[in-house]
């Protein structure tokens, strides 16, 4: 594993899960859990030359400790060419189930990290209703509209205040299933560095809006936090899955990034996520 | 009625979101080795948090021992946090094991780990979350066997009425033989007396509740244990040894957590025991004989725990490592077994001579942190006194060495309250601490001054059982304060920062290492009042178990700071070392003559017993140095 200043240098691309119980892992457990993923793997990693040699691996955006994901990636990148079915086969066998890595594909050296490449994010919200509530999805449907109509919402990050943009971020919100007491949502969010859609936030400020049409007898007031589980009035539990992240291409169509860097005589283009 | 072994994850779940660090709880870790099928399980806990009880290695061999075994499963449970602790006593969830999900209480033995006294009260608390009585004698048949190890059961009376059995000494051999006997006593349907009593007959097994205290013949006002009228038990129980050490797996940790941890590594166990023969020291009378791994076995058991747990730090741990007779070779062979791997090698004690900072240097690369030093006594006279061998020019050396190779932060650890101390004795703390910084402005260039640090850490003395000094008594706070302040006002330089250890944590400390069977009363009685993670500042009150000692009639302070006369019989003398009572008095009287006693790893054999007593010897394998 020497020699990498003479090229020969791979970048390899590798989807993941984020599942389970292991949903309730934090960013940093994530990234330290896949360096060791890839160490009892034993591909033949990069190591930065400097002060401190670590790993030369990159990764999505932060999921929040409870968010699930079907598609989190990261770029390895290695000192030798493996193929990618025995790189996929040796991380499967060195990974825990629920952060199984579930596809990889080599990118072009130069290709942009991945923080950088993927501006949309799709989150599916399922939540469940406090026991006794129901409510019609022409209900759901009408407090979805008054939330996006507010345009942004405030909230609190530790004593910072902030604000979540909607007009910015979502993209589109669309009702999955509304059934006795449960209630499944997607969110197609803009995700970058000029900010991302926190779906826990957009959450809350539902469920004050769902709480109020429902009459509930206690509405959460105050100011939305961003903290841990949120504490809700008209639902009992939510679970948030990132179900999707995207490259967007110069025409708009949305690309997967596992095959981002190739040169996409066919891209993969879902049509089916309506954009902007 | 036994608790059903059953999986209720699904009843922890829903308190996950509402707690720190869920990881804590959830398992599913990488390396667990457990079956979910097993004719005899047992469950291993330590009593704190999950980050801190994972990294224990105790608890890796032992649960990597006991799952090798056909038929038995082991799992891991660790205590519960605050928040999550109060949740679940909301939620009606008993402690789980961590595999499983299985009630704690469910399992055939709950063995738990004893790092240090101040666990005391996390171990009420493990089994009052558990749902198992508290006390011994009233659990029943359904009820686990309760069994505890680990390097703090040296004085095992305050722990004596909740705790089953103790198993004294080095537990790879040992907890297999007691839960075999276990197993097949159950299979027999025996009563848990039955049970208890064929557990004692098996070598460094000591069950409490077939001793009584006796107040007889010379002794201190807190008894001793002496087998109860009718109970053919043994009146001394010897620790255990492996006399074998070479032949255990140097690799028996398996598990990798998710959840960071403070020595979130591979350990590498390099060698056992030390005979430096410091005589403060518990964990240096308590593991000898010293016995070492080769190089050879050390570097195929580093590539290999590399392989298998995918860290990229390992850590050669021992009481002290650059003992070890082939050190320089094990390290080179290992910088160029790992290099460009971005695997870090750290050793976690750095001996006081420049053999140790070469050492350091050795595997320290560009990225120096700090270097650790201690001295532990400030004055020749008193490292003479507690036999640190280390004079004052080794002090030097060391010292100049560090800041010779690039190290900027230097920290030196001492004790306050050690047996003669005098003034001067603290004054000298100062003075060494001023030198130490004088030397790095004579070596550290001008323009990289500002990143030299030096820190004095100053911890009160506390007298431990089966140690040279177990008849002293602790300092009193008002003295202790005295000194702390005469410490901070004797060091001239200002860049020094001088940090020292909180008087209550240590009185209570004191209490615990020193006190009988009548002491778990208070221990008790402090966790009634919510006493629990007693280790953890934040957590610590004073005035929980100063209470709990006015309920049981008792004085902390009494306990903490009344010598013992040489002559009585102490309350941990049924347990033994197998050290003989003559070498710690010899010591004792060495000590109060400032005379030392050289390393008999070094020099000749110098009698304190473990050797032939337990028929074993040092295993050397090489020269040392």
């Amino acid at each position: 594993m020497s020699d990498t200043q003479a090229g020969g240098l791979y970048k390899l691309r590798c989807a993941y899960v984020k599942q389970g119980r292991l949903a309730y892992l934090g960013h940093l457990e994530v990234l330290h859990t896949i360096e060791r993923i890839v160490r009892r793997a034993q591909l033949p990693f990069a190591v930065t030359q400097g002060f401190s040699p670590h790993m030369r691996v990159a990764f999505t955006s932060a999921l929040p400790v409870g968010t699930s994901s079907d598609e989190e990636l990261f770029d390895l990148v290695l000192t030798s060419y493996v193929p990618p079915a025995e790189a996929l086969a040796r991380l499967k066998a060195a990974a825990p189930c629920d952060l199984a890595p579930t596809n990889v594909c080599y990118v072009d050296m130069r290709t942009p990290a991945l923080t950088a490449a993927i501006t949309r994010a799709v989150y599916r919200v399922v939540m469940t209703m406090r026991d006794g509530l129901t409510c019609e999805d022409t209900v759901v449907a009408d407090a979805l509209d008054r939330v996006v109509a507010m345009g942004s919402i405030p909230y609190l990050r530790g004593k910072k205040s902030k604000v979540l943009d909607l007009s910015a971020t979502l993209v589109e919100v669309s009702i999955v299933e509304c059934t006795a007491g449960r209630i499944v949502l997607d969110l197609d969010t803009r995700i970058g560095n000029d900010g991302s859609l926190r779906p826990e936030i957009f959450v809350v400020a539902f469920d004050r809006v769902l709480a109020g049409a429902l009459g509930c007898d206690e509405v959460r007031e105050g100011p939305i936090v961003s903290t841990g589980i949120q504490d809700l009035s008209s639902i009992k539990r939510y679970a948030v899955c990132r179900t999707a992240q995207y490259v967007e291409d110069a025409d708009g169509s949305l690309l997967s990034p596992l095959r981002a860097g190739e040169t996409p005589s066919a891209p993969i283009s879902v049509s089916s996520v309506p954009s902007l | 009625m036994r608790v059903p072994y059953e999986n209720r994850f699904g009843d922890l779940e829903p308190l996950l979101p509402r707690v720190e660090k869920p990881s804590r709880y959830i398992d599913h870790e990488w390396g667990t080795l457990s079956s979910p099928e097993a004719a005899y399980r047992a469950c291993l806990i330590y009593p704190d948090v999950y980050e801190v009880g994972l990294p224990n290695q105790g608890i890796a061999i032992l649960y990597a021992t006991l799952n090798a075994q056909e038929g038995i499963s082991c799992e891991r449970g660790y205590v519960p946090w605050v928040d999550m602790a109060d949740l679940m006593r909301e939620a009606g969830v008993p402690l789980l094991s961590l595999e499983g999900a299985a009630p704690v209480a469910s399992f055939d033995v709950v063995g738990i780990h004893i790092p240090h006294e101040m666990a005391a009260t996390n171990v009420l608390e493990t089994l009052d979350l558990a749902g198992i009585p508290l006390h011994s004698r009233d659990r029943d048949d359904g009820d686990p066997l309760i069994i505890a190890g680990g390097p703090s059961v040296y004085n095992p009376e305050p722990l004596a009425p909740f705790i089953d059995a103790f198993l004294i000494g080095e537990g790879e051999e040992h907890i297999v033989e007691v839960c075999r006997a276990h197993e097949r006593l159950r299979d027999g349907g025996a009563t848990r007396a039955e049970i208890l009593r064929e557990l004692a007959r098996i070598p460094g097994t000591y069950v409490p509740s077939l001793y009584t205290e006796s107040y007889e013949g010379p002794c201190t006002e807190h008894g001793y244990a002496v087998p109860a009228d009718g109970e053919d038990v043994p009146a001394t129980i010897y620790k255990r040894v492996v006399a074998d050490f070479a032949a255990t797996d140097p690799v028996p940790q398996s598990v990798v957590p998710f959840a960071q941890l403070v020595h979130d590594r591979l350990s590498i166990e390099v060698l056992r025991g030390c005979a430096r023969g410091c005589r403060f020291c518990q964990a240096g009378m308590t593991y000898r004989p010293v016995r070492e791994r080769t190089p050879d076995q050390i570097v195929s058991a580093v590539v290999r725990g590399l392989e298998k747990t995918g860290y990229d730090e390992v850590s050669l741990t021992s009481l002290s490592t650059t003992d070890h007779s082939c050190c320089r070779e094990m390290l080179n062979r290992l910088n160029t077994r790992l290099a460009d791997t971005g695997t870090r090698v750290s050793i976690p004690s750095q001996r006081l001579d420049s053999f140790g900072v070469d050492m350091a240097a050795s595997v320290a690369g560009e990225k120096k942190g700090g270097l650790t030093f201690a001295p532990e006594a400030g004055s020749q006279r008193l490292r003479d006194v507690i036999n640190k061998n280390v004079t004052e020019e080794d002090l030097e050396r060391a010292t100049r060495a560090g800041f010779e190779a690039g190290w900027r932060r230097v920290k030196l650890y001492f004790m306050m309250g050690l047996p003669g101390e005098t003034d001067d004795d603290i004054v000298a703390i100062a003075q060494l601490a001023d030198r130490t910084y004088e030397i790095a402005r004579e070596v550290v260039p001008p323009a990289q001054r500002g990143g030299v640090s030096v820190s004095v850490s100053c911890s009160v003395f506390i007298p431990k059982a089966s140690t040279p000094f177990q008849w002293c008594a602790q300092l009193d706070d008002a003295e202790v304060k005295r000194r702390q302040q005469l410490l901070i006002h004797s060091v001239r330089n200002r860049a020094v920062r001088v940090h020292y250890h909180d008087a209550d944590t240590s009185l209570i400390e004191a209490v615990l290492s020193r006190g009988g069977r009548d002491v778990a009363a208070i221990v008790e009685g402090a966790w009634r009042r919510g006493a629990r993670f007693d280790a953890w500042t934040e957590q610590f009150s004073l005035e929980r178990w100063e209470q709990a000692a006015e309920e049981a009639s008792m004085d902390l302070r009494a306990v903490a700071h009344a010598p013992y006369a040489v002559d009585a019989r102490l309350p941990w003398e049924h347990v033994s070392t197998g050290a003989s009572r003559g070498f710690f008095e010899r010591e004792y009287r060495r000590a109060l003559n400032a005379q030392t006693t050289p390393d008999c790893t070094r020099t000749s054999c110098t009698g304190c017993g473990i050797c032939p007593t337990l028929g074993v010897d040092n295993v050397l394998v090489g020269d040392r140095s």
